[in-house]
């Protein structure tokens, strides 16, 4: 088998000697796709030298390195601000790295850090502030001035993590409304969001990472950038690769750099990304062709707050892309946080570009890892679970019994909450003193009429704080711990999370 | 067919609603309603597009002020990047990609703001 990256159709050199002259065959992998169903992979490994791809999407893990040049008297910066969006100033002086997620500290998430980088790229005004430390050689402590991107010295878009091969479509088993950074989830499997471009995804068109790698020259934000290396998070082996990238962001647009707000989660960067897939082989001519029905993703439940949400069902991007999605027996809407339209654009643009002679293919100078291993954070120490704080001798009552025996038995056990459950234990109800006070001032005799039936419950290895914000979110003091069965196995009410505070305390 | 009435202070304080719903006999549904010192804002919908006249006549008879919300949901198409954030968030189904522009049926929206809020672009605005 010819080695990863053979160049056995065609070198580099080949290709650009092709492209100076005007006589390269570019296709975008819309076009691509669509002639290799027509004409067959051979045909088409044979015409096409290049195809061009592209994505648009949210991509947070991106920012801007930024140099200011020196004030007169000069500044040794620790801290500073543009449109009042914080700035990494760990850095030299006056280098700062301004992240997509940093958030306005007057304007929260509906100004952020990608906002930023859009104002700067329209060449708008922005307002530096930054607070330093005298010393001998930066007498200065504070700053505050407006520049544009053309007044700095550098401005160099650097992101760490950016165009993810595929990504996992989002959809809410629960029955409240999700804001999550796959958008809004409708409850009770209401919608599907997802985020990638399918049959146009840069990565996904070059799985064997045959042609990309370090030095690779790509279109990035309506510039020219480069891939740095692997992105961070990166997972090729389950087809979740990412790249670092950079680029100078002076030469890049407002059309393809925006910024974000994803609704009750936080600012971003969209960034338009797109990467020339040379035809140097029958394998890359072959994997360049694979279409939306053939490329797969997995709908999760992001109605589960955990780092491994159930995976509720495979996808491919045809049927994300059909706007329809089956979910059991029924037919949930689906659509995109990415955009398809500004991903079509973008491997359009990179395709005039190197068709007009002004974008040439670079060959990798050092290739990308095929397998990375795919690590988790332990927290190490200890984090109270439920079962650590709650009591576990429960005063309960059954749905039959009667209001002032109930009562009688909150004031003996000294108790605020007492779970209804049936013969067998499991939980059908719950009862506070509140309630009994005010059955027993309306003269109701029946625990059925006056209980609560749609119970808020724990589990007994839940995180404690996950607890303590259902409390806040329901305005309530307590809640029955139930297990696997629904069977009431404690009781954890904010007196129980008070105490807690107070042992570590002391 | 929606409708936006906007009551005085004077007017906030009467059943000018309800009269309009029982002399007309037209089913309305209430979408927005809104009260301050100043006076009150209702945004009502008239499923029955033919009868809709004789309930903005029936209004103006009440003495309050009402218009035709025709188009009330705004595409900043400056910034609208065609990317669907918007779409199946949408509880009515209002709101379709049609190739690179985005499509509303402005008869079917209800005015939840589902839509404003799930734009990470922030391009879309309810009038």
């Amino acid at each position: 088998m010819e080695p990863r990256g053979a160049e056995t159709l065609r070198t580099y050199e080949e290709v650009n000697e092709r492209i100076k002259r005007g006589d390269a065959v570019v296709m975008t992998a819309d076009e691509y796709v669509e002639y290799v169903k027509r004409y067959g992979v051979e045909k088409a490994a044979k015409e096409v030298d290049v195809v061009t791809t592209g994505t648009f999407g949210a991509m947070c893990s991106s920012g801007a390195f930024l140099n200011f040049g020196h004030s007169d008297p000069p500044i040794k910066m620790y801290r500073c601000w543009l449109n009042n969006v914080p700035a990494y100033k760990g850095l030299a002086a006056v280098d700062a790295y301004i992240g997509a997620t940093a958030i306005s500290e007057d304007r929260g998430i509906e100004y952020g850090g990608g906002h930023v980088i859009e104002d700067l790229v329209s060449r708008k005004e922005v307002e530096l502030r930054a607070e330093g430390y005298p010393t001998d050689c930066y007498p200065r402590r504070f700053l505050r001035t407006v520049v544009t991107v053309d007044d700095l010295n550098q401005a160099v878009l650097l992101n760490p993590r950016n165009a993810y091969q595929r990504y996992l479509a989002a959809t809410n088993s629960t029955d409240r409304v999700l804001y999550t950074y796959m958008g809004t989830l409708l409850p009770r499997y209401g919608n599907v969001m997802y985020s990638g471009a399918g049959q146009l995804s840069p990565l996904y068109k070059d799985r064997g990472f045959e042609v990309i790698g370090v030095g690779t020259r790509i279109f990035l934000g309506g510039g020219i950038g480069y891939v740095i290396g692997e992105g961070t998070q990166s997972k090729p082996q389950d087809l979740l690769a990412t790249i670092m990238v950079e680029g100078d962001l002076k030469k890049m647009s407002p059309r393809f750099l925006k910024g974000a707000t994803v609704h009750r989660y936080g600012a971003t960067l969209y960034v338009g990304l797109g990467i020339p897939i040379p035809i140097i082989n029958e394998r890359v001519a072959a994997t360049a062709s694979t279409p939306d029905e053939e490329i797969f993703t997995e709908v999760v439940d992001y109605g589960v707050p955990s780092r491994s949400r159930p995976v509720v069902r495979r996808v491919s991007y045809a049927e994300l892309k059909s706007g329809k999605v089956l979910i059991g027996d029924r037919e949930a809407p689906a659509s995109s946080m990415s955009s398809l339209t500004k991903a079509r654009e973008v491997a359009e643009e990179l395709k005039k570009l190197i068709l007009r002679g002004e974008f040439t293919l670079t060959r990798p100078v050092e290739p990308l890892p095929t397998y990375r291993e795919f690590k988790g954070l332990e927290v190490r120490g200890y984090e109270p679970r439920v079962k650590d704080v709650m009591t576990t001798k429960v005063v309960s009552a059954g749905p039959d019994d009667d209001v002032r025996e109930v009562a009688k038995l909150i004031v003996s056990h000294g108790v605020d909450h007492i779970p209804i459950v049936d013969r067998d234990g499991r939980l059908v109800g719950i009862v506070t003193s509140w309630d009994l006070a005010r059955a027993l001032a309306n003269d109701k005799r029946s625990l059925r009429e006056v209980m609560t039936t749609r119970v808020v419950v724990a589990r007994p290895h839940e995180a404690l704080d996950l607890v303590v914000a259902r409390l806040e979110e329901h305005r309530i003091s307590g809640m029955p711990v139930v297990d696997e069965a629904g069977r009431v196995v404690g009781i954890v009410t904010s007196d129980d999370i008070a105490r807690l505070w107070r042992v570590r305390a002391a | 067919m929606k409708l936006r009435v906007v009551y005085d202070k004077v007017h906030v304080g009467r059943p000018v609603l309800a009269s309009v719903v029982a002399r007309t006999k037209v089913l309305v549904n209430i979408l927005e309603a809104k009260v301050s010192p100043k006076g009150g804002e209702v945004v009502v919908d008239v499923p029955d597009d033919h009868r809709a006249a004789s309930v903005v006549e029936a209004f103006r008879e009440e003495g309050v002020a009402v218009e035709e919300l025709k188009q009330h949901i705004l595409i900043d198409l400056n910034r609208c990047i065609a990317c669907g954030a918007c779409v199946s968030p949408c509880p009515v189904r209002a709101i379709k990609v049609e190739g690179s522009t985005v499509e509303v049926d402005e008869a079917r929206c209800v005015r939840c703001q589902a839509c404003v809020w799930a734009c990470p672009m922030r391009a879309i605005r309810l009038l």
